[in-house]
């Protein structure tokens, strides 16, 4: 794992399979998928507010935060990135809207005022207080049915309303709280959509992945692939894979989190998004799974006031206190090690919490997945609590599963996502300081940090 | 017009988000209920405080079948009908349903309600069921009073007094120096002394013995056998008192007392549970006989069916038969003296 | 092969070694034989007391009750799971053999955060947690001696 990632060289990258080429340019691709997850996504919605109030007997509770969520951060962010972005309904019905069509590719331009997004939102930072916004009631859209169809239908009509006002999608790539982190993460990944040569690009005039043709549209992302370096931005919704006539587009293996070290793309709104996640990760572990009944119910908005506490601590810890430590680092680091732009050196040490803040939630929702993925037996045969049995298992009763296992996993993968982070500090700090050395001093602070933080996990799982 | 790929993509998006809502609409509020023949009512249970049963009265005709498929939706709660129909449904968790198919006989009103402990107004959690009379379904028979409380009212008793040493025709045997009990009776020991005492015949008689406390029957024992002590004479009423409580009836009514009482007046009735702290009134200590033993059967009885005046006792008259109720006076009897095992 | 790569591997190769002896080598357990009675109370969404602490090999006798709803006791690990209604104690009685923190859930559906109704039994010594810190130590030391001699000093 912590063999240092050789980027790849800048040219002749191999072309996909052949089948998989196919199946990328078939315009059904897409759709297809987004069909079967809008099934299901409208049975969330429906089992949410018609069906019983009680959280564990409810489908759009149960295959939402326990399958969906285990799925997303256990299996898709890390090993696919941005694939739950290719299938995921939430904008799809604003798409097929725009373009009039579904899988048909419709001439002309898209069905949309077309206003540009205002550039001060041209950024990570709405999706940000989104999610942090969302973390404060999440003991609350977690747990009520109805709350969270709504929440989720909301999304969808925001979706909506964004597709109908600006161009593409504006949603995903600059609103939805749930993009923001996958695309964060999303740079961990082994997978990656990028050009094969840059050459090409730059001697093709017409960027047909830009502007579209009769193949696809132009990217709804609003990323130009040609000069595409991480996967954060990019949806993997197969468009330029169409559209691109040079056939220049691959989707390829790379060693995992590569992303991190392409220094140029550096920034403040993502490094908060990795604070933001680290953070939340950590209050989670500690208020959801831990041991006090006052900061649950403080979460659980059992009076007014006690919410605001705890929200109040909740962005207070996300936005100053963790980032204050990271500069904190960085700046002692700064200190031994040289004179360097101490802004550049504490957005770059931030993605060290990129691998650790994805292995913390990991492990985090192994902690509620093993415990209650049960659940999800005797949901999918009485969706709605309404007494239905469809595949025989509506009785099928709450069982843990392996918690001894639970902790060995737990352990492994911080270990993992520390080793991983450390790693992370040392390279980036190598693009600071030339020397060896320089270097290796610079990152000490911020080990130790991510050490710190690394043992506070074990002690809430373990201690 | 279209290509046949998006024609059929259009049809599947129809189909999810239209179609699939109407389909499990449709089929659980329409076409399931008209499936299952019988009339079907659908209560749900949330705590008193969120709404309790909804809905919380219905009516059905005597002879009628109806099913009736309670779930419950925030708190754990359980569902019992009464009186005198032994329908017992048990506990419900939240998202769970449970069902039972029931035909009334007799016209007349019955309750449905909450027996496991589910919130500081758990004991408000009660509904009704109006049976109707075929012939004549507007005619809403009217509960005959019950005898007891009847003939209490009609002997001037306060049912809500706190002592009843005074009342009734032993008038004439002034009480008020009744000795303090200083260890809990035994009606074992009690055994073996009655065996050696002259009992008045009253003690045979059921009735008697119900409209009289025990201090009141330990003083009648004094006046016959002068020279025992009175802590004799205490057990030897403990055990009196006791030893005609059918062993099956006080094993009906124990989990019965777990449900409905211990949460105020204590598993063992120490009048100590963990609503105590939060009643009108401190409740009552069973388990203490200088309590107890000043108090009738029938007072209790009238108790437990008509409820307490402010003190938050709830009544038990529309959920349980008189002799449920009995039954639940004989095991609050057994509470407050040391049980007689030799013959258990 | 160039020497960097052999002394990466070799760093790599003792780190793996060291990670796999930290959490598999046998200690001593240290068994008490004592008896411990604790009384537990349950109440939307907590246990009281929401921490207990034995020495393994204890013999745990734990009264339950609850103050509000019925709740369930599920003890990870130890295949125990009781119900309890308000206003009924229950008793549970095991053996503490195992180690380690096992975490106490509810196990009756109790309310809204009734999945997050979690306290903790630590049986001493904690020698999983103690692992996890060494653990953690030695993934800080390889890494860092990893980077310091195995990194491309050019």
């Amino acid at each position: 794992m912590i063999t240092l990632p050789r980027p790849a060289p800048p040219s002749a990258r191999p072309a996909m399979p052949a089948a998989l080429k196919t199946l990328l340019k078939a315009r059904w691709f897409q759709p297809a998928l987004q069909l079967i997850t809008l099934f299901g996504f409208t049975l969330a919605i429906l089992a949410g507010f018609f069906g019983t109030p009680a959280g564990s007997r409810n489908f759009g509770i149960v295959f939402v935060w326990i399958v969906w969520w285990a799925l997303l951060i256990i299996v898709l962010v890390p090993f696919f990135g941005r694939v739950w972005c290719t299938v995921c309904p939430l904008p799809a019905p604003g798409e097929w809207l725009q373009r009039r069509g579904i899988i048909r590719r419709t001439p002309g331009k898209l069905h949309t005022l077309g206003k540009r997004f205002p550039k001060r939102f041209k950024n990570m930072w709405l999706q940000n207080f989104g999610f942090l916004g969302i973390a404060s009631f999440s003991a609350i859209i977690l747990t009520r049915p109805h709350i969270s169809a709504g929440v989720l239908l909301a999304f969808v009509l925001a979706a909506l309303g964004l597709s109908l006002v600006y161009e593409k999608r504006v949603f995903c790539r600059y609103v939805c709280p749930v993009g923001g982190f996958i695309g964060l993460y999303a740079m961990m990944a082994p997978l990656e959509l990028r050009v094969r040569d840059c050459k090409t690009c730059l001697e093709h005039g017409a960027k047909d992945c830009v502007v579209g043709n009769d193949q696809g549209y132009g990217c709804p992302w609003m990323v130009y692939p040609g000069n595409l370096k991480r996967n954060t931005y990019c949806g993997l919704c197969f468009e330029c894979i169409k559209t691109c006539p040079k056939d220049n587009i691959t989707i390829r293996l790379r060693p995992f989190g590569s992303d991190l070290f392409v220094a140029q793309e550096r920034r403040l709104d993502e490094a908060y998004k990795a604070f933001i996640m680290l953070g939340c990760a950590l209050v989670y572990s500690t208020v959801l799974l831990g041991r006090w009944g006052w900061l649950k119910n403080w979460a659980n908005m059992d009076t007014l006031p006690h919410w605001l506490l705890y929200a109040a601590g909740l962005w207070l810890f996300n936005l100053v206190l963790l980032p204050g430590l990271f500069w904190g680092a960085a700046w002692i680091g700064r200190k031994l090690a040289g004179e360097m732009k101490i802004r550049d050196l504490f957005v770059a040490f931030a993605y060290t919490l990129v691998p650790l803040g994805l292995a913390a939630w990991i492990a985090f929702s192994l902690g509620f997945v093993f415990v209650n993925g049960s659940y999800a037996l005797s949901v999918l045969s009485d969706p709605f609590g309404w007494g239905w049995n469809l595949f025989g298992t509506a009785d099928a009763a709450w069982t843990p599963f392996a918690p001894q296992l639970l902790s060995f996993l737990q352990v492994g993968v911080l270990s993992v996502g520390l080793m991983f982070a450390v790693n992370t500090a040392y390279r980036s700090a190598r693009q600071f300081y030339a020397d060896h050395r320089g270097a290796f001093t610079a990152m000490l602070p911020v080990a130790g940090l991510l050490t710190l933080i690394t043992g506070v996990f074990m002690v809430l799982y373990l201690g | 017009m279209f290509k046949r790929s998006e024609f059929i993509a259009r049809l599947t998006v129809g189909v999810i988000l239209i179609g699939l809502p109407a389909l499990i609409l449709g089929y659980q509020f329409i076409v399931r209920p008209q499936l299952s023949g019988i009339r079907t009512i659908d209560i749900s249970a949330s705590s008193p405080e969120n709404g309790g049963f909804q809905p919380n009265s219905f009516s059905v005709t005597a002879g009628e079948t109806v099913m009736l498929r309670f779930t419950s939706i925030d708190v754990t709660h359980g569902v019992a009908i009464g009186p005198g129909l032994g329908v017992d449904l048990g506990q419900i968790d939240p998202g769970h349903i449970k069902e039972v198919t029931l035909t009334f006989d007799e016209a007349g009103t019955y309750t449905f309600y909450c027996n496991t402990w589910c919130s500081v107004n758990h004991w408000r959690m009660r509904g009704v069921i109006d049976v109707r009379d075929r012939v004549n379904p507007n005619v809403i028979p009217t509960a005959l009073p019950d005898p007891v409380i009847a003939a209490l009212v009609a002997e001037g008793v306060d049912i809500d007094a706190s002592v009843h040493n005074r009342s009734s025709a032993m008038s004439s045997m002034p009480m008020d120096d009744a000795p303090v009990l200083v260890e809990r009776p035994s009606a074992e020991r009690g055994a073996t002394i009655a065996a050696a005492l002259t009992i008045p015949t009253e003690f045979q008689d059921d009735a008697w013995r119900q409209s009289h406390t025990p201090q009141q029957a330990i003083a009648l024992l004094l006046t016959q056998n002068p020279n025992t002590p009175q802590t004799d004479l205490a057990d030897a009423v403990a055990y009196l008192w006791t030893r005609s409580a059918a062993s099956e009836s006080l094993a009906r009514a124990a989990p019965y007392y777990a449900q409905n009482c211990a949460a105020c007046h204590g598993e063992t009735g120490g009048g100590d549970g963990f609503m105590a702290a939060q009643t009108a009134e401190t409740p009552v200590a069973f388990a203490d006989p200088n309590y107890l033993f000043t108090m009738r059967g029938d007072v209790l009885y009238a108790k437990i069916r008509r409820g307490g005046m402010g003190t938050d006792m709830p009544n038990f008259g529309t959920l349980l038969t008189p002799d449920e109720t009995w039954a639940l006076v004989d095991y609050l009897w057994s509470l407050s003296v040391e049980p007689n095992n030799s013959n258990r | 092969m160039p020497p960097l790569i052999v002394k990466r591997r070799l760093i790599l190769l003792c780190a793996l070694l060291v990670f796999v002896a930290v959490w598999f080598v046998p200690l001593p357990a240290l068994r008490a034989s004592g008896t411990h009675e604790f009384s537990l109370d349950m109440r939307q969404f907590e246990f009281t007391p929401g921490r207990i602490e034995v020495q393994q090999g204890d013999q745990v006798t734990i009264t339950l009750s609850s103050s509000d709803v019925v709740h369930g006791f599920y003890l990870d690990g130890y295949q125990i799971n009781q119900r309890v209604e308000p206003g009924i104690t229950r008793q549970i009685t095991f053996t503490a053999d195992q180690t380690g923190k096992f975490r106490y859930r509810c196990a009756v559906s109790c309310g809204a955060l009734h999945p997050f109704m979690i306290g903790e039994l630590v049986v001493n010594n904690n020698f999983p947690f103690w692992r996890a810190l060494t653990l953690l130590g030695v993934s800080l030391i390889s890494t860092l001696v990893y980077l310091y001699f195995g990194a491309n000093k050019a």
